[in-house]
């Protein structure tokens, strides 16, 4: 069988000397995916279901206290743990270089959710047919599904929104310019910490910044390959 | 002198007979009662897993990181439990130990039982149960296949070939007892057991032949066995989870299976030996024999426990070394509960004669073994999920009224199939027994009478 | 206005070809001669341009709309404050208009004030309880004992205000904001002799030396200081900004910082003078600055003679090596930057220490110079007033002299009790509300005239800072009206046509969208209405007017002579042992002044310092809490001499053992049901003390003490405590 390859392979830079932490990308994932309202009972059972999360680190002791913030997303892993273990081919790898996750093929046995080290998979334990009153479920994008009980779901790189730059550019018949499809999270973030493109056109922004000696992976040792590269902050040059 | 063999032989066919049957026996209020008790529980945890599954998994004490809880706890100690009647079984009729064989039967059932209960929790613990099918590898319009480098796979194959064999092998075991039955039954349990017994006769070529194909089972049987936990294992030892990325697993859970399994027969036996009455037929020297086993086992477990732990602090892998520190520090009592019941009891009390020999004391020390198997269990699954490699998102579980409800009604269905089991089914292996006493003989040789036991080749 | 009429006047408005670069083809500009209802195509969106104003930052937004319906908000990458980036708040704005409990229609109270019990009513009925109100006092001859509230507005709203209560005949139109930066336009003018606001150029500078002013969540211009803080650390091949922040709580701008200095409260302007000395001292002063700005090193080293440093540090409790460093560090990296902010700005000796650090900038050398301060474009600025003048109209409103009060915004809320402001208006026979959603102020009225959520809304927004240029945002409807509610400014011109005479002739358009135009038109050079439609129509696809023709703008020059801005000691309410903590009250995050509170979404968004949901807390430093006996997410008790409430602890290592802070927005009492009484609202504890000035009271200068009261906080974090403390596992 033929091996389906993409001139794309998405990836993602995320310089920490420029993210303040300020949450935007929080709420424009959010917005942009459909993610349940989840309120406070809730989220005190562990059952948030943001896609991205900010970590916020105390690092010293006061007076010498610092402070390390860390977006944690999908990391899209080239060796991604969740995919081999899913039973039912839920989480896949795409030829763009992404994790997918097809969520009506999800039996929700929550293997990948667990074998994910960076813990970015968020589980439907709650039903949230009703997480958006009315007139609140006008908002809901229609480009993407709102998900059901007990099925798996994550960052997708805002996958909708490289189908559609995708289908554009086809019709036109010309590749995605660098820079034309941004994730919301990118979209959004006012100190312009993240930085999304082609990793396999060497000349993208994100190509380049991924070259920089300040860069590292999370959980490097673990061999998952992620497609995020981290720029190390707080003017430390050595990782 | 062994005292079974001349229990026999000072008895009449029909009474052994009689005595190693009398579980089938009409059944006394306390047997309804009993029955309906355990009925009552499982009717309580199908009734807590409908409402699971009508409202949604926030009724279970799962979240993120841990998602997996004591569902999964219970899947890994049934299929460890299920481990009984293949050791004991076919190990011991394979090492041609005579005292397996009044055990036989009780052994092979709980292997049965047990593994049909594990089977149950995969699929109760699923997001959306109602599509898990898809795990099927059935023909389909969308060209969709199940995903066979994932473990539950693994288990899922491991699991239904225990399951059919685990109940062909019990099956076959039982046919000429169920012949017995049938001869001794009227009525339509006469036809029951007749359309069970397949019409065995007992002539010399189907003795040949059941001799054969046990024979054969058992030796089969084995590697399934081994095989089915090894694959529990690797659900854990192939992910990246802190703390469950060890080769060690797959022995170590097959040990602790086999550990589990022997105590579990243990306890069943002296229960079965209680309540039917076969205190002839079960005497200390099968405790003592089966505790010099359970003692072999129990060193082994301890061995693998250590070189698991000791491979992490040797390591020192920082986060590693922060889910066994936290395993420790969080769950103190349960830990030391744990190694007192599983190694140092029985290892120590188990290398004395008079403690195996004692009823009493080997119900404690294996009841003992399997609360300790149980939060073993615990133990591995869901320290390792709380302290993952992402310290941000560390968490905590408790199982939920729902989650412990399912398991209380998994432990008295699992007791309620026996209970019917020993009623509708011969629970002692009456032909092997009788074997045995027709085996065996005194000869003289010279001027001492040697106790001899015949053999086939 | 029927929706085919909409889709079409909307449909030409669409943001469509002037978005640079990163979006698709995917906004399609609809013409005028297709029929919209065949133009819009299903599954694919359109884009409008609006305006923000969830803070006076003013950003530009696209608004993504599909079927008619409101999807999501981006920034407008146009948009010279924010250039396609947007915060939390911003992305938020979405929920205000789909909010479950927005106010559908006008209301009447039928039972007490403050219970919330309401009638439906018609808007005929609505409008006409509100005219004839107004009708009673002009015909009593009482026109001035009609107040209105509003925050400070600007533009075409503003005129609109101003011009009404003129023609009715009340002076008082009260302008005001907890927040506002009067503080700081007071500054510029005692400083520069102008009343303006500084532009910060940090993209350019090369050190940034903040005193309490929180550019990254709070101050003047989030969203455009954020791009600029980026651009300062990382745009540049060989230098990266180097960020030194100066405050007793550190925030979430001070999290970013290099290094940070816990000042003591109310020190920071000794420290500034401190620095100031140090420079002067060592020679480290830009000499060509001292020389435009009229001023002689000696003479400045003079007045600052007793600032020594064995002094400074002992007053700010911070070492001598490191205002040492820190003073040369600014001093010899050119360009640097010293800027201050409210929590320096709302201490009893705000006012002279916020001067102390804009000398600092003399001293290096910046003003008006890239990388250092610019005065802000000038944009027209709305009315506003100061303190002194809300406590007046407090009193006037306790003395039964004040007869109806028309309220813009959440005052109830956002205005400390400490000045009387909710037991005066208690007092005042009508009260009107234009709240969407029941806030602490419509609670408080007995008639609710409801407002359009912003993303229905026509409207002028103007940043209040963060450009140096002129800017005019547009802000238009990108959805049909949700519910039965009408734009305030609709309102009071419908008013003012009822009330007819001088009223009524103030207002010679048809409806607020023409006067909006008129005003549009004012700064558009146009000839003829042909000329100004088509330019209308492309200003609504831009987003508005992005560089406007203003007078010259004065550049700075140090106005305040040799004479040193000496804070004086720092005074607090409340005796140090009773009350021996200080208490900061900050804006946070995700709800600002209070606004964010009812979004479900900003609820949900984790604090990033505290990482706390959903909630309000205190953050204690842990020698502090563990002094206490306080643990992680007990409830405790913060009594300040003013009052006390109850909030759970968070242990903080970034704030001062003597320091306590709880962040603002919290603890309404209705708002919705997200809203609805969660949390705390930490205003409540703030007192004044009798020495203010007239700027603005000493918010900050509270002390307070905290009591253990039980484990049951009932506090929920994204984060785990002890997990926050192990960045080691994971090496960053």
């Amino acid at each position: 069988m033929e091996k389906i390859t993409s001139p794309y392979k998405w990836g993602m830079v995320i310089d920490l000397d420029r993210c303040t932490g300020c949450g935007a990308c929080v709420v424009a994932c959010q917005a942009e995916n459909n993610v349940a309202i989840c309120e406070k009972k809730e989220i005190a059972e562990g059952r948030n279901m943001h896609w991205l999360r900010i970590e916020r680190f105390w690092v010293g002791e006061y007076p010498d206290i610092r402070v390390r913030f860390l977006p944690v997303l999908c990391q899209h892993c080239h060796d991604a743990p969740c995919e081999p273990v899913c039973p039912v081919y839920a989480s896949y790898h795409n030829p763009d270089g992404l994790n997918g996750q097809v969520y009506n093929r999800c039996v929700g046995t929550r293997y990948c959710g667990n074998n994910c080290p960076y813990a970015v998979r968020v589980f439907n334990f709650h039903d949230h047919e009703h997480a958006w009153p009315s007139p609140l479920e006008n908002q809901l994008s229609p480009d993407i599904t709102v998900r059901s009980r007990g099925v798996m779901e994550k960052c997708s790189f805002c996958i909708q929104r490289i189908r559609r730059v995708k289908e554009d550019a086809k019709a036109e018949g010309r590749m995605i310019k660098d820079g034309e499809v941004q994730p919301a999270c990118v979209q959004t973030c006012p100190t312009e910490a993240m930085v999304f493109g082609n990793i396999a056109d060497p000349r993208s922004r994100v190509s380049r910044l991924s070259r920089s000696p300040r860069r590292f992976r999370l959980l490097e040792n673990l061999g998952t390959h992620p497609s995020i590269y981290y720029l190390k902050g707080g003017g430390r040059e050595h990782v | 002198m062994s005292e079974p063999e001349h229990a026999l032989a000072a008895k009449s066919a029909v009474q052994l007979n009689d005595e190693m049957l009398s579980s089938m026996r009409t059944p006394t209020w306390r047997w309804y009662g009993l029955a309906f008790f355990l009925g009552a529980v499982v009717a309580w945890g199908i009734s807590a897993f409908t409402y699971q599954m009508m409202t949604d998994l926030s009724v279970t004490g799962l979240d993120r990181p841990v998602m997996w809880g004591i569902y999964i706890a219970n899947f890994v100690f049934w299929v460890g439990l299920s481990h009984s009647g293949t050791m004991v079984s076919a190990i011991l009729r394979l090492s041609q130990a005579n005292w397996r064989r009044p055990i036989l039967r009780a052994a092979e059932a709980m292997t049965v039982f047990s593994i049909t209960v594990a089977g149950l929790f995969p699929v109760i613990h699923l997001g959306r149960n109602w599509v898990v099918y898809y795990f099927m590898p059935y023909p389909n319009q969308r060209g969709l296949w199940p995903n066979f480098r994932s473990p539950l796979l693994w288990d899922a194959t491991a699991i239904t070939t225990y399951i059919i064999g685990s109940s062909l092998f019990l099956y076959l075991g039982m046919l000429p007892d169920l012949a017995v039955v049938r001869d001794r039954a009227s009525g339509w349990r006469k036809k029951i057991y007749a359309i069970l017994a397949m019409g065995w006769r007992g002539t010399a070529r189907e003795w040949v032949v059941f001799r054969k194909a046990s024979t054969l089972m058992a030796a089969l049987i084995i590697p399934v066995a081994v095989s089915v936990h090894s694959i529990v294992a690797w659900d854990f030892s192939v992910t990246v989870v802190p703390g469950w990325h060890s080769t060690i697993f797959p022995p170590y859970f097959v040990i602790g299976a086999i550990t589990s399994g022997v105590a579990a027969v243990i306890t069943l036996m002296i229960i079965i030996r209680r309540v039917f009455h076969l205190e002839e037929y079960l005497t200390p020297l099968h405790f003592d024999n089966m505790g010099k086993l359970l003692l072999v086992i129990c060193l082994l477990w301890a061995y693998a426990y250590f070189v698991e732990v000791q491979t992490t602090w040797y390591a020192h892998e920082p986060i590693e070394w922060e889910v066994w520190s936290f395993m420790a520090g969080k769950y103190t009592p349960f830990l030391i509960l744990m190694l007192i019941s599983n190694a140092v009891l029985p290892i120590f009390a188990l290398c004395f004669k008079k403690i195996r020999r004692s009823v009493k004391a080997m119900l404690v020390i294996t009841v003992l073994i399997n609360i300790a198997m149980f939060i073993e269990r615990y133990l591995i699954i869901v320290p390792s999920l709380s302290h993952k490699n992402m310290p941000f998102i560390w968490g905590s579980y408790s199982p939920s009224w729902v989650e412990l409800s399912v398991t209380a009604a998994a432990f008295c269905g699992f007791t309620l199939m026996y209970v019917l089991f020993a009623k509708f089914f011969p629970m002692v292996a009456v032909t092997d027994v009788r074997e045995l006493g027709v085996r065996h003989s005194d000869i003289r040789l010279g001027r001492t009478e040697v106790h001899t036991i015949s053999e086939e080749e | 206005m029927d929706r085919r009429t909409f889709l079409q006047l909307s449909g030409i408005t669409a943001a469509g070809a002037f978005l640079a670069g990163c979006k698709s083809a995917n906004e399609k500009l609809i013409p005028y001669l297709i029929p919209p209802d065949e133009g819009v195509t299903p599954g694919r969106a359109d884009y409008y341009a609006s305006s923000c104003r969830f803070c006076p930052a003013g950003c530009g937004i696209l608004a993504r709309v599909s079927e008619g319906r409101a999807k999501k908000i981006e920034g407008n990458p146009l948009h010279p404050v924010n250039r396609g980036k947007l915060c939390a708040r911003g992305q938020a704005i979405l929920q205000e208009l789909y909010h479950p409990d927005r106010v559908t229609q006008p209301l009447k109270r039928t039972g007490e004030r403050g219970s919330g019990k309401f009638t439906k009513i018609s808007w005929a009925e609505g409008l006409d309880l509100l005219t004839s109100n107004l009708k009673a006092l002009k015909q009593e001859g009482s026109p001035g004992s009609l107040a209105l509230l509003t925050p400070e507005l600007r533009g075409t709203l503003a005129e609109l205000t101003t011009r009404f209560m003129h023609s009715f005949g009340s002076p008082l139109h009260l302008s005001y904001e907890l927040l506002s930066p009067g503080w700081l336009r007071l500054a510029d003018l005692r400083s520069f002799g102008q009343v303006t606001l500084p532009f910060y150029d940090v993209a350019e500078t090369r050190y940034l030396l903040s005193f309490g002013a929180d550019i990254v969540e709070s101050h003047l211009s989030p969203v455009q200081y954020g791009y600029a803080f980026g651009k300062m650390r990382q745009a540049r091949d060989t230098v990266r900004g180097h960020f030194t922040y100066v405050g007793g709580r550190m925030s979430l701008t001070a999290a970013s910082a290099d290094r940070w200095m816990p000042a003591r409260p109310g020190s920071e302007g000794v420290l500034a003078l401190g620095m100031a000395r140090l420079i002067l001292a060592e020679s480290l002063y830009d000499k060509a600055s001292l020389a435009t700005n009229g001023l002689h090193a000696d003479e400045l080293l003079r007045g600052l003679r007793l600032y020594d440093l064995p002094r400074v540090a002992e007053e700010t409790g911070l070492s001598q090596t490191a205002i040492t460093e820190v003073a040369r560090e600014f001093a010899l990296t050119r360009p640097a930057l010293a800027m201050a902010g409210e929590s320096v700005a709302f201490q009893s000796n705000g006012p002279d220490a916020i001067r102390a650090v804009q000398m600092l900038n003399v001293l290096a050398g910046n003003l008006n110079r890239p990388g250092g301060v610019f005065p802000d474009a000038g944009s027209p600025d709305g009315p506003t007033n100061s303190f002194d003048e809300l406590i007046s109209l407090v009193k006037k409103m306790r003395g039964n002299q004040m007869r109806m009060a028309m309220i813009y915004g959440d005052p109830v809320h956002s205005i400390p009790p400490a000045t009387g402001f909710q037991e005066a208006l208690a007092k005042v026979p009508y009260v009107v509300s234009f709240s969407s959603l029941l806030d602490d102020t419509a609670l408080m009225a007995d008639l609710v005239l409801p407002d359009h959520a912003a993303l229905e809304s026509w409207g002028d927004v103007i940043p209040m800072a963060g450009t140096r240029e002129g800017v005019i945002g547009l802000m238009q409807p990108v959805v049909m009206p949700v519910f039965d509610t009408r734009q305030f400014p609709e309102v009071l011109m419908t008013a003012a046509s009822e009330l007819g005479g001088e009223m009524k002739a103030a207002f010679p358009y048809p409806s607020y969208l023409e006067m909006l135009r008129a005003s549009v038109r004012k700064h558009v050079a146009v000839s003829g209405s042909a000329d100004f439609e088509a330019a209308w129509v492309d200003l609504l696809r831009k987003g508005g007017i992005f560089k406007t023709v203003t007078g010259q703008i004065k550049d700075y020059k140090w106005s305040g002579g040799a004479k040193i801005p000496e804070p004086a000691k720092p005074h607090f309410t409340g005796n140090e042992k009773e009350f021996p903590l200080h208490l900061s009250v900050y804006p946070s995050t995700a709800f600002f002044d209070g606004r964010g509170a009812p979004l479900p979404w900003l609820q949900q968004l984790p604090d990033p310092m505290t990482t706390a949901v959903w909630g309000s807390w205190v953050e204690i430093n842990p020698k502090t809490a563990a002094e206490l006996g306080i643990n992680f997410g007990d409830l405790v008790e913060v009594t300040s001499p003013q009052g006390s409430l109850r909030v759970p602890a968070v242990i903080y290592p970034g704030i001062r053992p003597d320091m306590v802070a709880i962040p603002l927005g919290q603890g309404h009492r209705d708002m919705g049901r997200y809203a609805k009484g969660r949390g705390a609202n930490p205003l409540q504890l703030l007192a004044i003390s009798g020495e203010e000035s007239a700027a603005q009271p000493a918010w900050n200068a509270t002390r307070v003490r905290v009591t253990r009261i039980s484990e049951k906080g009932e506090l929920v974090t994204a984060g785990h405590p002890q997990g926050s403390y192990r960045s080691d596992l994971i090496e960053i």
